[in-house]
């Protein structure tokens, strides 16, 4: 209170001075609508930049979040595609059903490592054990189909792309469904080979291939790529070149698949291999 | 100190009806508005207190503003002269310094201080006033153009002015 008051005999003057503008503007703008007016204008044209600025301010800082929310959405969405419910014989539908629930769930996840140039390309994601991540899981990318998971530790996962020699997928044209595995010939890492298609099928430029879900480890109907070249070998099957959808160079933010019946699916079919 | 009292109080009169019945009505050309009554803040003592000064600018405004219908205009530019003067007496002071009873007028001090004085004063006042009266600064140059010619009309016209006191 002393400081305050010391503050005002020190500054008397320029606070007097400041006090006498004030009353002559109020003066002013109490009788002139114009000035009124235009005293209004400035106020508000002050608030909104400032207002303008806190609001970006807060956007910038919440940008991870909002993020996350558009990621989740996303993942909630995909898991509500009808493809990916289980479609059960009315006759067999009970009330309450909960296998009637979606077969494959996915998780949203980040690359963090990867690599393109190699013959025996990986990439990693930030996802592991601990978020229900394990090996021969699916990983697809915003495209279309990016890899399988061939590792994970706690966090992470590793995950052999498309674009890895010992890669092998189970694929059939969308058009047709023919279908055959899908390999990488180690040459261009935006083209894959499409083997085991017979010759007497009708092919075209541009075809689709999507995954067949025979290996458990992809939903049916997934993305892969599109014909690029087709060429008739010696032999009896095509040499298909496929233009891979998923292009790894910019890999960011993929999906990892989780088939809930993969376990029983394998199970049935080892005694019979 | 009644008679100092007496005495201001009739300059400001004197000032006030030349002020409203004189040079109010010569505003040509829209740029040059004289304002003559802003002497009455020149030739206030050296002496007075930074306060006292403030508050007699801003009741010398306001009667002009009341005369006029300006609503506060005149009041805010002589309170920023008043505040201005001080710093203008300080960087302007003559060789041998002030002397505490005199008049701060063209008689006391010679022509060249006190057309420094004037012109100094009668700016910031000029300033402030123009631009209350726009509220705004678009149109800056032109009402800046305004400022400059009133302020030279009203030296010229505060030196008449002190001219005739002198003679007097």
């Amino acid at each position: 209170m002393r400081n305050l008051l010391l503050f005002i005999v020190k500054y008397n003057r320029i606070i007097l001075f400041i006090l006498l503008e004030m009353i002559a503007v109020y003066l002013i703008s109490n009788s002139y609508r114009y000035h009124n007016s235009q005293l209004i204008k400035g106020v508000r044209k002050l608030t909104l930049a400032w207002e303008g600025v806190i609001t970006d301010t807060k956007n910038y800082l919440r940008i991870k979040k909002i993020n996350d929310d558009l990621q989740a959405e996303n993942t909630a969405l995909w898991n509500l595609i009808e493809k990916n419910i289980i479609k059960t014989d009315s006759s067999f539908l009970q009330i309450n059903d909960t296998a009637s629930g979606a077969q494959y769930e996915v998780l949203p996840a980040s690359v963090v490592n990867n690599s393109v140039n190699r013959i025996k390309n990986y990439f990693t994601i930030d996802r592991g054990k601990d978020d229900g991540v394990d090996v021969n899981m699916g990983v697809i990318s915003p495209w279309g189909v990016a890899g399988i998971t061939v590792a994970s530790s706690n966090n992470y996962s590793i995950v052999m792309p498309v674009i890895n020699t010992d890669f092998r997928l189970s694929s059939k044209i969308k058009s047709n469904d023919y279908f055959g595995s899908l390999i990488w010939d180690g040459k261009d890492n935006r083209y894959a080979v499409l083997n085991d298609i017979p010759q007497h099928v009708a092919l075209n430029e541009g075809d689709t291939i999507v995954t067949t879900g025979y290996s458990a480890i992809f939903p049916p109907g997934i993305m892969v790529g599109t014909i690029s070249e087709f060429k008739k070998s010696g032999s009896d099957f095509y040499s298909i070149k496929v233009r891979i959808a998923t292009d790894f160079r910019k890999l960011t933010y993929v999906k990892v698949i989780r088939n809930k019946r993969q376990e029983e699916q394998l199970n049935l079919e080892k005694g019979f291999q | 100190m009644i008679n100092q009292l007496l005495r201001y109080t009739i300059i400001y009169i004197v000032l006030l009806l030349l002020q409203v019945f004189v040079f109010n009505n010569i505003q040509f050309s829209g740029y040059v508005n004289p304002y003559i009554y802003i002497l009455f803040v020149l030739l206030l003592p050296y002496e007075i207190s930074g306060w006292l000064l403030l508050i007699i600018s801003f009741f010398a405004g306001f009667f002009i503003d009341i005369f006029m219908g300006t609503a506060g205009m005149h009041a805010g530019a002589t309170v920023a002269a008043g505040f201005a003067r001080p710093y203008i007496l300080r960087a302007i002071s003559p060789r041998d310094g002030y002397v505490a009873d005199r008049e701060l007028s063209m008689v006391a001090y010679g022509f060249n201080w006190f057309f420094f004085y004037a012109l100094l004063v009668v700016a910031v006042h000029h300033l402030v006033l123009f631009y209350l009266e726009i509220f705004s600064f678009e149109g800056f140059f032109r009402t800046f153009l305004k400022v400059i010619f009133s302020t030279v009309f009203t030296v010229i016209f505060i030196i008449f002015a002190e001219y005739i006191r002198k003679g007097r």
